[in-house]
C-alpha cells in the first residue's frame, strides 16, 4: 500500500520542492527592508538636546520631538521638508525617509534666538 | 411631533446657538507696522494682494469675520499665518530667519501651496497668475543670492 502510494506522489513532490527552493534563494537575495531607527530630539532651557544628531544614511527614522519647555515651539526643518507646531509638554513624532548621506538642519522657527540643530546622516 | 414643528425646533435652536456664540467675540488686530518688509514695488503691491491678511499686521478683516463661530477660525487663522511669517515683523527677523521664510516661500509658491484654495475661492482677487509667481520666484531667488537690488 505505502509503494503504490510513493510511486504516483514521487513527481508531483519533485517540482513543488524546486520551486520551493528556487522561492527561498531567491528571497534570500532580495536586499533587506530598511529598519526604522529612532531618537529622541529634546527641547528645553531655550535650546534642542542633542543639537547634532548622527544617524545611519539609508536608515527610515522617527525622530521624537520632546517640548519640555513651558513655550510653544515650531520644529522645522528646510531640508527635511517638515514643520510641526509643538506644544509645551507634548512630544510628536517626525517621521523621515532614508536619508542620503549629509547634513539636514532643523530649528524652532518660533524662537529665533535657538541655536539651530544638525542631523548628520552618515 | 409634525415635520414642521421639528425643523423650527431645529431653526430656534440653531438660532440661540448663534445667538449665544457671538457672546465670544474673537479679538481682530491689526498692531501697528514698525518693521515692515521693504521691496520692490511690484513685489510688494502683489505680497499684499495675495498674503498680506494673513501674513501681515494689515489684515482686511471680511465682513464674515465679525461672527462667530466664523470669526474664531478666521482669526485663529491670521494668528497661526503671522507667527509662521510677518511682513509687517520683516526686519526683526534675524538674516538667517529671512533667508529661512524666502526659501520657504520658494516652495510655497512653486508647489502652489499658497494662498490656500479656500482663500482663493473667497478672495478672487487673491490669486497668483503665472507672471506673479515668476516675479515672486525671481525676487526670491535675488534676495537670497544677495542681490541688493531686489530688496
Amino acid at each position: 500500500m505505502h509503494s503504490r502510494l510513493r510511486q504516483p506522489l514521487f513527481p508531483t513532490l519533485l517540482p513543488v520542492s524546486l520551486i520551493l527552493v528556487v522561492s527561498l534563494i531567491l528571497l534570500g537575495r532580495q536586499p533587506a527592508r530598511p529598519e526604522t531607527a529612532s531618537s529622541e530630539i529634546r527641547f528645553e532651557n531655550h535650546h534642542f538636546t542633542p543639537q547634532s544628531l548622527t544617524i545611519s544614511a539609508g536608515q527610515e527614522l522617527v525622530i521624537k520631538v520632546v517640548n519640555a519647555s513651558s513655550e510653544t515651539i515650531e520644529f522645522e526643518s528646510f531640508k527635511l521638508n517638515r514643520e510641526k507646531a509643538v506644544q509645551p509638554g507634548e512630544t510628536i513624532s517626525v517621521h523621515l525617509p532614508a536619508l542620503s548621506p549629509g547634513s539636514y538642519d532643523f530649528y524652532d522657527d518660533f524662537h529665533q534666538d535657538v541655536p539651530e540643530g544638525t542631523i548628520i546622516a552618515k | 411631533m409634525t415635520r414642521l414643528s421639528r425643523i423650527s425646533t431645529v431653526a430656534a435652536v440653531a438660532l440661540m446657538s448663534l445667538g449665544f456664540a457671538q457672546l465670544f467675540p474673537a479679538q481682530r488686530t491689526n498692531p501697528p507696522s514698525s518693521a515692515q518688509l521693504v521691496g520692490p514695488s511690484p513685489v510688494v503691491a502683489t505680497l499684499s494682494r495675495a498674503c498680506y491678511d494673513c501674513h501681515s499686521n494689515e489684515t482686511r478683516w471680511p465682513w464674515y469675520s465679525h461672527f462667530a463661530p466664523l470669526s474664531w477660525v478666521i482669526v485663529n487663522h491670521v494668528e497661526k499665518g503671522r507667527r509662521e511669517l510677518n511682513f509687517s515683523e520683516w526686519n526683526t527677523y534675524y538674516p538667517n530667519a529671512q533667508r529661512r521664510k524666502l526659501r520657504w516661500m520658494g516652495r510655497a509658491l512653486s508647489e502652489e501651496k499658497m494662498p490656500p484654495w479656500y482663500y482663493r475661492l473667497a478672495h478672487p482677487d487673491a490669486r497668483l497668475s503665472a507672471s506673479d509667481r515668476i516675479l515672486l520666484q525671481r525676487w526670491i531667488a535675488g534676495t537670497l543670492a544677495g542681490d541688493t537690488s531686489a530688496q
